[in-house]
């Protein structure tokens, strides 16, 4: 089946700066209290150039949009405020900006919403907004208690949500923030408000708000399969709440590298995803927080915090076999992808154009690969089914 | 599937277990002996059992409970301040009949027992905090327990791990990583965003019930030197130090850490003394 009718293409960068020690591996962690001497600030100066250059140049090629997101204290992202890149993003693109965003909890609310606000103003409405707990790392990174971070990112979302949508000045009473005067000055761009999305790694907590909330879900860094099923999970729930889950509103993720040939290709793109997988999410003792996990997950995960495709020997064939992983021709991503997303059911396609420590040239070379031949041979396809449809109903 | 928590609970063998309602939390509370009531508060983990109580049982009633969110008592998300536990045992003191107590509290039993100790002086009859939590002293810092790698943990925890290892898993041990994971989050509700009560240090003086301080030497959670502190802010307190021990002197040595606090119990009330104290401080 070919993609979804207004299918739309955004790119994602990660911006791990990776000129890290010799000695790297005997770091437990390259999170939290990994040392930030190692981060040498002309050599992060380069790193925004180049990355902020990457994401722009999608943006010419065609791309319908491009995508930051958040994390502290660790060279796997230089992207503690992602909101600044949106703000640099937005004179030079055209396209849609996804913050991905800083989670609602670890900024104060009203912060947050003005700072979205602006962004959303300032670019005549092309902000999307996705709101993850956070790693458990954030909290070690930060003073919010984890042990309370779900029932604070409600809260949050809900103070948020109340400024963009309701006329003000308004007030807010609740277990975390109370504010007397809640009145945005600017109000969004887009109304009733931005596009929103809640991401995570497939904790029901998660979907049900998502659910309740009527927003989008996504989730990176689980297999496909509990990806499916999350996203299943919500649509039903949604609906249980009065909300109708549309295909947009369940992207995915894809790791793509486009190459000469499908095996050269792979060969090219697996030191990447190696190194991003042994290396840059390494987080050691951090990946755990108290109270991130319900103790019923605690206990349904066996007492361990991550699935087991972390932490373990890196093994090529089942990461390629658990994530949506492409490398190839064109032809061959475009194959790949039309069938990720007839099985998701969704018309929203985001595609991890860095991964690692991959160079310039390959992630030129992958993002032109994209946008001059796999997005273009996705919407031809799609265009001959539906006048191949109009021929037939004639 | 055997857990290494059958030892925690082993080493209660003879005491009576009970299960108390307090205002929607399922509490257990073991008891054994008869004398004078003897609570004794625990602290941030209970994987070790309580075997040193057997020591009071002899002179005295000893009461041990299980604070909400530890042990075999039930967690509840709305005990989430040093103020909820001390209010959950003003209750549970209420429903136990206990009119006046001896209180006994270690590390975080130690914070909480100072804590109810200023708010109902008059209950306690004798006070003894070994290696008390809750003082935030900022020349003598105590060592954030979240900050320690988990592996860490016993030889900051004790002077000899050795006296831990009985009580360590073998293998992979579901049931003693969820004590632990629960426990862990009970103590976050109380110090993640601070390490104790900043302003213990201003209400200090409201206790007048003979207290006692008991810290072993080589403590590198709340450092010996903290000792000093509380002394100075405490009107009728006295200090007994161990050698070679860290900061579980009833883990590490029952035998004569127990016998310091039976001791300082079955003194002879130092008659007017806290008294004359807080007048002495009050002019």
């Amino acid at each position: 089946m070919p993609i979804l009718p207004d299918t739309e293409f955004m790119a994602w960068h990660f911006m791990p700066y990776y000129d890290l020690p010799e000695n790297i591996d005997d770091y437990e962690s390259l999170w939290v209290d990994f040392p930030n001497k190692y981060f040498d600030p002309k050599k992060g100066h380069e790193y925004y150039e180049r990355y902020l250059s990457e994401l722009v140049l999608a943006d010419k090629l065609g791309f319908d949009g491009v995508c930051i997101n958040e994390h502290h204290n660790t060279p796997y992202s230089l992207m503690p405020v992602p909101s600044i890149l949106a703000g640099a993003l937005i004179p030079q693109t055209k396209g849609k900006i996804c913050v991905m965003g800083t989670p609602a909890g670890l900024d104060h609310p009203h912060r947050l919403a003005e700072s979205y606000a602006m962004l959303d103003v300032m670019s005549g409405g092309r902000m999307e907004f996705a709101f993850p707990l956070g790693t458990p790392m954030e909290y070690w990174s930060s003073n919010v208690n984890p042990v309370t971070a779900r029932e604070r990112q409600r809260e949050a979302l809900e103070v948020i949500m109340k400024m963009w949508t309701q006329e003000g000045p308004t007030s807010h009473s609740g277990r975390f923030y109370n504010y007397r005067y809640l009145n945005m000055w600017p109000r969004p761009y887009q109304q009733p408000h931005p596009p929103v999305y809640l991401v995570g790694s497939g904790s029901p907590g998660t979907i049900e708000l998502a659910a309740e909330m009527g927003f989008g879900y996504s989730s990176t860094f689980s297999p496909i399969t509990s990806q499916l099923a999350a996203q299943k999970t919500l649509k039903e729930r949604a609906a249980h709440y009065g909300h109708t889950i549309r295909p947009s509103q369940v992207p995915i993720v894809c790791m793509c590298y486009i190459g000469d040939d499908d095996e050269s290709a792979l060969a090219e793109m697996e030191p990447h995803v190696r190194y991003f997988f042994t290396t840059l999410t390494r987080a050691g003792r951090f990946i755990d927080a108290p109270g991130y996990l319900s103790l019923e997950e605690f206990q349904k995960r066996n007492g361990r915090m991550l699935p087991s495709s972390h932490g373990g020997a890196f093994d090529w064939a089942q990461i390629r076999q658990q994530f949506r992983v492409v490398a190839g021709t064109a032809k061959t991503v475009a194959d790949t992808i039309e069938k990720w997303a007839e099985e998701a059911q969704t018309s929203r396609i985001i595609f991890q154009i860095h991964r690692g420590n991959m160079p310039h040239w390959k992630v030129v070379r992958t993002i032109t690969g994209l946008a001059n031949e796999v997005i273009p041979m996705l919407k031809e396809r799609r265009r001959l089914a539906d006048a191949e449809l109009s021929v037939a109903a004639e | 599937m055997a857990s290494v928590l059958d030892r925690t609970k082993a080493a209660l063998d003879g005491f009576e277990r009970q299960e108390i309602e307090i205002n929607g939390i399922n509490t257990v509370v073991y008891s054994a002996g008869s004398g004078e009531p003897l609570v004794y508060l625990h602290g941030s983990g209970t994987f070790a059992g309580f075997g040193f109580a057997r020591h009071w049982v002899k002179t005295h009633r000893v009461i041990l409970p299980y604070h909400p969110g530890f042990g075999e008592s039930a967690d509840d998300a709305r005990i989430e301040s040093i103020n909820d536990h001390v209010l959950h045992y003003l209750d549970l003191f209420d429903a136990l009949g206990l009119d006046q107590i001896n209180l006994v509290g270690s590390s975080l039993g130690g914070w909480i027992a100072s804590e109810i100790a200023i708010v109902q002086p008059a209950r306690i009859a004798r006070l003894v905090l070994v290696s008390p939590g809750g003082l935030v002293i900022k020349d003598v810092p105590s060592t954030d327990l979240f900050t320690v790698p988990p592996k860490d943990v016993s030889v900051y925890l004790v002077a000899d791990p050795a006296v831990l290892a009985p009580f360590m898993p073998e293998g992979h041990d579901l049931d003693f990583m969820t004590l632990r994971y629960r426990e862990t989050i009970s103590s976050a509700r109380l110090v993640w965003e601070r390490p104790g009560n900043p302003k213990l240090d201003q209400w200090l003086h409201r206790i007048s019930a003979p207290t006692l301080l008991l810290w072993g030497e080589g403590d590198r959670i709340k450092p010996f030197a903290q000792a000093e502190t509380w002394l100075k802010l405490l009107p009728n307190a006295q200090l007994e130090t161990m050698a070679g021990v860290g900061h579980l002197p009833l883990d590490e040595q029952p035998v004569a850490a127990a016998g310091i606090v039976s001791n300082f119990l079955n003194e002879s009330p130092a008659a007017a003394k806290p008294a004359a104290r807080i007048t002495k401080k009050a002019s």
